[in-house]
């Protein structure tokens, strides 16, 4: 009796929820079909190459010929060097361009975004000439520096690693502002009013107040701008001297004046496996330091 | 403990001691073509508890706001402890401001926010550490010193906040709707902490709200504020049952409003003809209007027998709602619609339909005010 009683219910209770659980089921399963087309692109057009670009770089003892070759380590060199040095440079230029909108009123903040955005939209070796007719050495600053009188015969501006940086960083000042300025909108006004009633000048305000609550726009921009600055290939073919040219311009070198398709790809894993590191690194880094913040 | 948060620190630069008086001569606010505060004169005592209560855009907030110094008033002077202030910028006016938000540095623990200003005037670490946290004790969060703000409920939010105002030892206290994100029982708790603090302090609070019930339960003085101006001011009980226009009866609380007409003033006291409920004796605050009113608050409104002496009149019930605590009877007498709320433990027995009710009020529970509307 007791058996039939607790027994009698379960087929109908494995049945019910089996087709109840059914149709959700059906319907959760085509949810990688929305992912297929950006998948196939992906394996299609991006791994499938990178697949085949790394396996050519363990062909021909590539990464030793590369590693003895005294100009490519001069371009890891420098492409360190420069992109590290442009990172700060743009890092604390858009930090100012950032206040300065984040304070600007209404006009002046579509005026300054405008002037920021417009490089944003021109084509990279546009911009790379201009500041080469900029800085060549008769070009308009220095005849401005010989006019007014601090030198007599034009400095060298162009051809040099300042005039690469100069360029890079003219690219790279949009993705450093737009991280930046939406951190410091995230700020409370408020927060500003309540340091300054508890004794605070505009000095101790910045520095205790907007600049750590400002650093996940900070790190944000350092990141972005340093992965992009490591892949420069025009601004030192452009704006560069022959010492400055950067591990992009190697690979260049291999690819298409040396045909040497196997060094080329071990550069190009080389640059990436260094960048994923320096960015793991950094993130440890970062990340220790909020820690460090907490206690 | 009690008198070192608040010992008799001087002003800098002074040498006098900070008493906390708070004076306002005709301080103006213009918005370009808008006047936000007009031609406004306040005086807080040292030591006063005063509410400026308004609805939203009545400039209450902005008046606070010019008193700290984060606003500049267009016209007109602040004083505190008598010295003009109106050159200072914030941070060297000694004030505590507590904003509605709270407004905590999201990166500091609650002890690194009420230190903060201790650090800002530069007192050694380990007398900054001791003051902080005989703040943080004080407001009950002696063990939550090392939390995040985030980590804080609301109400402990609050109380860090407050710590953080004082410790440094202001001239007063300055808060703008520092309620207005607790709900209702936290709000009544911290109301009643917040009083008991600044009593034990002694020190000045111009305090902020648009809530009415709010300014009534804390203040010595309320501050009603509407476009800029100040309507009326006065202790709580005399704003509320001597209100002196319409407006301020209406946004104090419920009322009875019966249009009136003047047959004899005299001081104190006036005779006035209610139309179809007669003539009545009511309170004169001697304020002079085209159009005026009796203001009679529902819970002075009692259910009396014809035979009782005083003002009164038949009336009829039209609805009887049963709030909980009071009872809300909607009447009907000599053609206008009133209210009546009495407890509910006063209600021995229900009113029948065809009951014939007679309602009275005493003389000094009615009001005479202009009709602003």
């Amino acid at each position: 009796m007791s058996n039939a009683t607790l027994e009698r219910p379960r087929p109908r209770g494995r049945s019910a929820p089996g087709s109840a659980e059914a149709a959700p089921r059906r319907r959760r399963s085509g949810w990688w079909l929305l992912l297929a087309p950006i998948l196939a692109f992906d394996v299609v057009l991006f791994l499938t190459p990178l697949g085949k670009l790394v396996g050519a770089s363990f062909a021909d003892n590539a990464y030793q010929r590369v590693l003895e070759d005294p100009l490519v380590v001069r371009a890891l060199v420098n492409t360190l060097t420069i992109s590290l040095a442009s990172t700060i440079v743009t890092v604390v230029l858009g930090y100012i361009i950032a206040m300065v909108l984040w304070r600007a009123g209404t006009v002046t903040r579509v005026i300054l975004f405008a002037v920021v955005l417009l490089p944003f939209w021109t084509g990279i070796l546009v911009k790379n000439f201009a500041w080469a007719v900029l800085l060549q050495d008769n070009g308009i600053v220095n005849a401005f520096l010989q006019g007014i009188g601090l030198t007599g015969a034009p400095i060298p501006l162009l051809h040099n690693r300042f005039a690469v940086i100069v360029g890079m960083v003219h690219c790279l000042l949009p993705y450093a502002v737009f991280p930046i300025f939406s951190s410091l909108t995230s700020i409370d006004d408020r927060l500003g009013l309540a340091a300054r009633s508890l004794g605070a000048r505009e000095g101790s305000v910045f520095r205790r107040i907007t600049l750590p609550l400002s650093m996940p726009g900070i790190s944000a921009a350092g990141l972005l701008v340093f992965i992009i600055s490591t892949g420069f290939f025009i601004t030192p073919v452009v704006m560069g001297g022959p010492g400055d040219m950067m591990i992009a311009n190697q690979i260049d070198y291999y690819a298409r004046q040396l045909t040497d398709f196997s060094g080329a790809a071990a550069l190009a894993v080389i640059l990436t496996v260094m960048v994923s590191i320096l960015v793991a690194v950094y993130q440890r880094v970062l990340k220790a330091g909020g820690q460090h913040e907490d206690n | 403990m009690t008198a070192s948060v608040i010992s008799a620190e001087s002003i800098p630069g002074t040498g006098r001691a900070a008493q906390g008086a708070i004076e306002l001569r005709q301080v103006s606010k213009h918005y370009g073509d808008v006047v936000a505060v007009d031609g406004l004169d306040l005086t807080v005592q040292p030591g006063e508890f005063v509410t400026l209560l308004g609805p939203s855009g009545s400039g209450k907030t902005t008046t606070m706001m010019m008193v700290a110094g984060f606003e500049e008033h267009t016209a007109g002077t602040v004083l505190i402890d008598g010295r003009p202030v109106d050159s200072l910028p914030p941070r060297d006016r000694n004030l505590g401001v507590v904003f509605q938000n709270y407004a905590l540095f999201p990166h500091m623990s609650a002890l690194e926010n009420v230190e903060f200003a201790l650090r800002m005037r530069k007192v050694p670490r380990a007398e900054r550490r001791q003051r902080a946290s005989d703040a943080l004790e004080r407001v009950g969060l002696g063990k939550m010193g090392g939390r995040k703000p985030r980590q804080l409920s609301g109400g402990q939010q609050q109380r860090v906040a407050l710590a953080r105002a004082l410790v440094f030892n202001p001239a007063a206290l300055l808060l703008d709707e520092p309620m207005a994100a607790l709900d209702k029982r936290l709000r009544e708790q911290m109301q009643e902490e917040i009083k008991t603090l600044q009593k034990s302090l002694g020190i000045t609070v111009l305090f902020v709200t648009h809530d009415q019930d709010e300014a009534m339960a804390m203040s010595d003085r309320i501050v009603v504020m509407k476009d800029g101006k100040i309507v009326q001011s006065g202790p709580p009980e005399e704003v509320y049952n001597h209100p002196i226009t319409d407006w301020v009866a209406s946004f104090l609380g419920d009322t009875n409003l019966i249009p009136c007409t003047i047959v004899e003033r005299n001081g104190e006291e006036a005779v006035v003809d209610l139309g179809g409920l007669g003539l009545a004796r009511v309170r004169d605050r001697g304020a002079s209007g085209e159009n005026y009113a009796v203001s009679i608050r529902p819970e002075h409104l009692k259910f009396r027998t014809r035979a009782t002496a005083g003002n009164g009149c038949a009336a009829a019930l039209v609805s009887s709602t049963n709030l909980g605590a009071t009872v809300r009877h909607r009447l009907t007498a000599g053609g206008h619609e009133l209210q009546l709320r009495e407890l509910s433990s006063d209600r021995g027995t229900r009113i029948l339909p065809d009951e014939e009710l007679w309602v009275g009020w005493d003389a000094d529970k009615a009001q005479l005010l202009v009709l602003e509307s």
